[in-house]
Formats: structure tokens, C-alpha cells, sequence
């Protein structure tokens, strides 16, 4: 093995560090350590002249590992990574010690915090001494993308790839493109109609030259990673045809709540109690009737119906709200002299226009109820003949505090959006996770809010968590612009950190493939050993620590990097005293 | 004078080791007994590691993953869990007090509950004392 030369260098940042960490003691004792060549303290290491510092040292002292003690790797790890490449070095060949959030800002005694800093710094000093220089690996990108569903989200996508001329394959379950924004009549706040903004955009996707639509079809399998996947899937005339694309966009949107699970509502039972999507059909027929065809007197509209309740679903499902609104008006201009009820839990129309339409509702003479979640549904039963109605609704309004009854001659139930009956299905068939909720997880709830944990796979629209139209139009084309970013680049670069297998101590138990979680792992049966396919494997080092015999290595979190790194923090040199 | 006990913790990069940048960038005070070291995942973390921990000296053990359900790789934490169950039970066998390893999830925004579980498990571990591992091997050598 090469002669190990270590630089360290010790980050005052500012004031952050050094007020709290004796530095220059750090850094003077760090010195002493076994392959430490030079040790250096310095008042902003990540700044460009500290930088150059490191870049200077490794040329002049011929320093082949780096460690800087600063601030937290999640921070300025690629910043030094790049300084290493810079200077000749492989990036790998760096470890950082993190004692500006896990030392200075979180302690109260210099001394103690000092000594802490030196065993961290240690630590990595023990560590680095086992690092291997690792080298970035990139893929190529299938320029085609597959789409899965066809709403108004999986349509945004489509264009927007395919108009920068990308080849897109749109697969969709159902007969027909357009998804819920085609079963809707108008759309609130501002009233557009559905059909005449949706119908241009699926006329659009039909002829497009770089876009193929399979209807009727099912996504049953795909293999591959980032830039070569592929499927096969079975078309209408049940032929399968095999297809290649570099990124998959999942768009298959939500399903509704079935209120018949709250019998308080007699979904099912009373039929002029229809849910929020059927009241659509209704009222794209043009004609508000009830079940034997005469107009209704007294119109309820009962909020929550299986949303923000611990008992079906505790979140909002964000698009009611407004829809609720959105019916009272085009109820009061159906029915001029009609008695409209919003019964709510709380109102919570949010978004551009909706709190106006909620003002102009309150003054179109509708009754606005509310009923406490907490204290029991309302109730919804059968009038008797001397009532004048058809159905009454009973429950505590909560502002007067009172026992009411409310007439209704048409219930209109705001069932709650959930997650799509297949999403299930389809998050095992790719490969990525879902909420407690059955919604597909981004990567970053605040920044990555497109992409998911596996490279390559972006998830928009309401199979991410209910949405309305602009919000999954805005996401459909962020996952877009960014596929289309990577495909012309050309390549994408993946994962180095991944595990490794030495096929001489492999004893082919095969215990790692059972537990690693994205099928990285197979077996040779001709060797009789296990074989990392380095695309697929993240580099989370399961496997690592499952292996009974040590012979498949997590890169970069190897079991002798970690040992040296436990040894070099329990270095009694730096035991604290009493704080 | 008071004993002082030096605490290693395993956090995964993704959840538990965001949440203690999170308690630093807040500021928050916690005990100095704490020395992370950063794994990807906890399901990484070799039960190895933990004994290595104690043999080194270690007086306790502390291992973060994210939640359930929110690992990063899906499931490592489910496979922490598993051997953190079975490590308690072997570390007993070894004569070091279960109590010594403690496993608790901390998501990338609970700076506040790791700053609170790091003062918490230093003084469990303050009570139950040195851990003599470290000498009886070096006497047994
Ligand atoms: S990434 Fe946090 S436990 Fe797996």
C-alpha cells in the first residue's frame, strides 16, 4: 500500500467554531497523529483562498488523504470533494468532521467542546487512513419516457417532453384520456369548463407524432434503472409489445372516498344522497333533479366525508372546500329560490380566487352550518310525510351551539380524495415508497417535491397527495423539464458508494439478496456467489451488515472505516472531564 | 468527580443525522457525551459496530434511523430494528446492561427531540455507571 499523508485542516468559520472549539489546540494536536503530515486551522475553509490552501498543501507535501474538521458534510462535502479533484486527488480520498452542529453550536463548555472536536477530528484521521479512491460511473438516457395515466397531469407531461421532441409513451387503464378533469363540469374558483380546456390538450396527445398512447393497458412489470428501463405490456388487441425508456412518470392520480363506509350519510341507501362526482354528472346533464325527477327545494352539501377524521382519513383533502362553494352557486342559479346548506367542519378554501368565492357565496343567501368532527357526524334521515322535505339532517351546529334539523331534498356529499386503488400495486411494480396514506413519496417534501428516491422516476399530480388543476399541470411540467434536462445531457451519474462483492470469501448464503431492498443483488450459480449489479444498488449497506462472512462491502462505509472511526472517537486522550 | 460517560451514536445520513444538524443550526444545548458517527442507513449499522462500541470503551450506544416508513431505502430501519433486538439480548449475555443501547427514530425535523434523547440517554447512562468491557478484556489479554 502507498504511504498514507493526511492534510487536516481545522475551520474556524468565522466565529462559529473557534469561539466555542480551541482551533489551534485541535489543530496542534491533530498533528501528532500517525500519517498526519501537516495540520492546519484556518478562518473559513470552504471559502475559495481556504480551498486553494488545501489544493497548495496537497501538491507541495504530496498529501494523498484530506480531512477537514468544519461544519456538517451535508453541507460543504462536495464543495471539498471538488477542491480534492481539483487538486489531483480522487474525491473519496476526504472525510469531514462535523463540529460546527454537532460541536459548537450544541455545547456550553469550551473545554469539553474542544475535547470533542479532537476526538471527532480523530475519528476521521482513522478512518481516512482505510478510504479507497472510487470512480464515478455514468449511464446512458433512453431519450423515450413512459407516462402512467392519462389526466390532465400525465397529458401536461406528455406534451411538454414531446413537443421538445421526445418520444413519450402514454399508457392509460380506463377507455378514454382526460382522467377526473374530463368527469367534471365546471371548474372552481373561476368556473372554466372542463371539457373546453381538457377535450383541445387530448385531441393534441391523439395526433401528436412523438407520442403513443396505449388505452386499456396495465403497467404489470418494469426492470432497469435511470436511463434503461423497460416493459412489457399488453395491449387492447392482446398483443404484448416490449418497451425502452430512460425515465417513468407516474400520474395515475386518486380515487374517491366511498361514503357508504359512514352509514351516519345512508350513501346507498336514500338515493337523493349522491357523492360530489356523481352531483357532476348531474349537473353536465344540465338539469338538477332528484332521484324521481323533481326539483329540489332544499339542497344540502355535507363537507369532510371521510376527510380530516382519524377514523377514515386525517388529512385534508384540499380540493373540497371550493368545490362545495362552486355547487351552492350553480345551485342558486339553477334553482333561484332553493334553500342551499353548507354544512362544514371548517372551511378551508384555499388558492388563488377561493376565499373571494367564499365571500361572494355568503351573499347569495346560503346557510352556512357547522358541525364538530369530534362530536359526532350528522345524521341523515328519511323525512316523514307531514315534513314538507325529503330527508332531515340532524346535528350540533357548533357556532349556536345548538341541536338543529336541516330539510333536504338532495344531499351532496364531498367525499374525500385517497390514494388510487392500484398505487399500491404500481409503488412495488417501480419501486418506490408511499405514505401511511397510500400516496407516492417525493424525494424532498420542501425542495424535491418531483423526483422520488429512485432515480429516474418522477411522480405528479394527485397520486402524490391530492391536488387541484394548475398545482398537477405546474408539477406535470416540472417532472418534465427536468427529464428533458437529463436526456440531453446524454448521461446521468449514479451511485459510486455501492456495496461490492469479494467472490473469494463470498459463501454463496445468498443472505444479502434477501435482504436487499431494490433486487441489486444476484446470484451466479456457475460461481456460486453473489453479484452486485452496481446500476441498481443505492448504497445503503443493508447487505453490509448481513453478510456473515464480510465479504460484500458497502464502498465508502466499510467495516474497517467504521471500526477506525469508533476506535479513533474513543481515543482516551480526549475523555472529557467533568462539564 | 462526577462520571462522565462517552456515549458513540450511529445516525442514518437521510433523517436522524439531518435532525441533529437541525438541533445544532437551532442552537440547541445538548449533553457533549454524544459522538455521532454518520451511516447512510440504519440498516448499515453492524451489530459489530455496537459491540466494537463497547469494547472500545464505549459506556452506551445510541442508534437513530428515520421513522417507520420513511427510510430512505425503504426498509433498512425494519432491519435495524430486528438486530437492535437481538443485540440487547446478546449484550446482556455479555454481562454489559441492555439499558447501555437505546434505539429511538428521529426524523430530519426533530432537532428538538434528538437534543432532548441526548441528554436523556447520557444521564440513563450516567446512572448505570462506567462500562467496564474496555478493562476486563485488556486484563484478560
Ligand atoms: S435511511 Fe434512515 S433509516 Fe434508512
Amino acid at each position: 500500500m502507498e504511504e498514507v499523508r493526511i492534510g487536516v485542516y481545522v475551520c474556524w468559520c468565522g466565529n462559529n467554531i473557534a469561539k466555542m472549539v480551541d482551533v489551534e489546540d485541535v489543530s496542534r494536536e491533530m498533528e501528532t497523529l500517525p500519517n498526519v503530515v501537516i495540520s492546519r486551522d484556518y478562518k473559513y475553509m470552504c471559502s475559495d483562498p481556504g480551498q486553494d490552501l488545501i489544493i497548495s498543501d496537497v501538491k507541495k507535501h504530496k498529501l494523498n488523504r484530506v480531512v477537514v474538521a468544519a461544519c456538517s458534510p451535508r453541507i460543504h462535502e462536495l464543495t471539498f470533494r471538488k477542491a480534492l479533484e481539483n487538486a489531483g486527488l480522487n474525491p473519496y480520498m476526504f472525510q469531514m468532521a462535523n463540529i460546527r452542529e454537532h460541536v459548537s453550536w450544541v455545547h456550553r463548555s469550551r473545554e469539553n467542546a474542544t475535547k470533542k472536536a479532537k476526538s471527532l477530528v480523530a475519528a476521521a484521521i482513522n478512518r481516512i487512513q482505510w478510504h479507497e479512491a472510487l470512480n464515478k460511473r455514468s449511464v446512458e438516457i433512453d431519450p423515450a419516457t413512459l407516462i402512467v395515466g392519462g389526466g390532465i397531469s400525465g397529458i401536461s407531461a406528455a406534451l411538454e417532453i414531446a413537443d421538445s421532441g421526445k418520444q413519450v409513451y402514454l399508457v392509460e387503464k380506463t377507455s378514454q384520456l382526460g382522467g377526473y378533469a374530463a368527469q367534471i363540469d365546471l371548474i372552481s374558483p373561476f368556473m372554466y369548463n372542463a371539457a373546453q380546456l381538457i377535450n383541445p390538450k387530448i385531441e393534441h396527445v391523439y395526433i401528436h407524432p412523438n407520442i403513443k398512447v396505449f388505452l386499456n393497458t396495465q403497467i404489470e412489470e418494469i426492470s432497469g434503472y435511470i436511463g434503461n428501463f423497460e416493459t412489457k405490456i399488453t395491449n387492447s388487441e392482446n398483443q404484448s409489445i416490449e418497451l425502452k425508456f430512460g425515465n417513468i412518470i407516474l400520474a395515475i392520480g386518486l380515487s374517491t372516498f366511498n361514503p357508504s363506509k359512514i352509514q351516519n350519510y345512508k350513501y346507498g341507501i336514500i338515493p337523493d344522497v349522491v357523492t360530489s362526482l356523481e352531483l357532476e354528472q348531474v349537473l353536465k346533464s344540465g338539469k338538477i333533479l332528484t332521484n324521481d325527477g323533481n326539483v329540489p327545494q332544499n339542497i344540502a352539501i355535507i363537507h369532510c366525508v371521510g376527510s380530516r377524521n382519524s377514523n377514515y382519513h386525517e388529512y385534508c383533502s384540499r380540493l373540497c372546500c371550493k368545490n362545495a362553494l362552486k355547487y351552492s352557486n350553480l345551485v342558486r342559479s339553477a334553482i333561484p329560490d332553493a334553500n342551499i346548506f353548507e354544512i362544514y367542519a371548517d372551511m378551508r378554501a384555499m388558492g388563488n380566487g377561493c376565499e373571494e368565492l367564499y365571500s361572494a357565496t355568503s351573499l347569495k343567501n346560503v346557510m352556512f352550518l357547522m358541525f364538530d368532527q369530534k362530536n359526532g357526524l350528522p345524521e341523515v334521515r328519511e323525512a316523514s310525510s307531514k315534513d314538507n322535505c325529503k330527508m332531515l339532517i340532524e346535528f350540533d351546529e357548533k357556532l349556536s351551539g345548538e341541536r338543529i334539523e336541516v330539510p333536504a331534498d338532495l344531499v351532496i356529499l364531498m367525499v374525500a380524495k385517497e390514494a388510487h386503488k392500484e398505487a399500491k400495486k404500481l409503488a412495488q411494480t417501480v419501486g418506490i415508497s408511499m405514505c401511511g396514506n397510500q400516496f407516492f413519496i417525493e424525494r424532498h417534501p420542501k425542495l424535491d417535491p418531483v423526483a422520488t428516491t429512485t432515480d429516474g422516476i418522477y411522480v405528479v399530480g394527485s397520486c402524490q397527495a391530492p391536488k387541484d388543476i394548475p398545482d398537477s399541470v405546474a408539477q406535470a411540467r416540472a417532472a418534465a423539464a427536468r427529464i428533458l434536462g437529463t436526456i440531453n445531457k446524454g448521461s446521468v451519474e449514479v451511485e459510486v458508494t455501492t456495496a461490492k462483492v469479494n467472490e473469494d470469501t463470498c459463501c454463496g448464503c445468498q443472505t444479502c439478496i434477501s435482504v436487499c431492498p431494490y433486487t441489486a443483488i444476484s446470484f451466479d450459480e456457475e460461481k456460486q456467489v453473489s453479484v452486485v449489479n452496481e446500476v441498481l444498488c443505492k448504497g445503503c449497506g443493508t447487505c453490509g451488515s448481513a453478510c456473515p462472512t464480510g465479504a460484500i462491502r458497502s464502498q465508502h462505509f466499510t467495516d474497517r472505516q467504521i471500526l477506525s472511526q469508533i476506535k479513533g472517537l474513543l481515543d482516551k486522550s480526549f475523555e472529557l472531564q467533568e462539564g | 468527580m462526577d462520571f462522565e460517560p462517552t456515549i458513540v451514536s450511529f445516525l442514518c445520513n437521510w433523517c436522524s443525522y439531518t435532525g441533529a444538524d437541525l438541533a445544532g443550526t437551532s442552537r440547541m444545548k445538548y449533553a457533549h457525551n454524544i459522538r455521532i458517527i454518520r451511516v447512510m442507513c440504519s440498516g448499515r449499522i453492524d451489530p459489530i459496530f455496537v459491540l466494537e462500541s463497547f469494547k472500545d470503551g464505549a459506556d452506551g450506544v445510541l442508534i437513530c434511523g428515520c421513522h417507520p416508513g420513511d427510510c430512505h431505502y425503504h426498509e433498512g430501519n425494519y432491519k435495524c430494528l430486528r438486530r437492535y433486538h437481538l443485540l440487547k439480548k446478546y449484550i446482556a449475555q455479555m454481562g454489559i446492561d441492555p439499558g447501555r443501547l437505546h434505539l429511538e427514530w428521529i426524523s430530519a425535523s426533530e432537532g428538538k427531540q434528538f437534543a432532548e434523547l441526548a441528554d436523556s440517554f447520557t444521564e440513563t447512562v450516567r446512572g448505570l455507571g462506567p462500562c467496564h468491557v474496555k478493562e476486563i478484556i485488556e486484563n484478560f489479554a
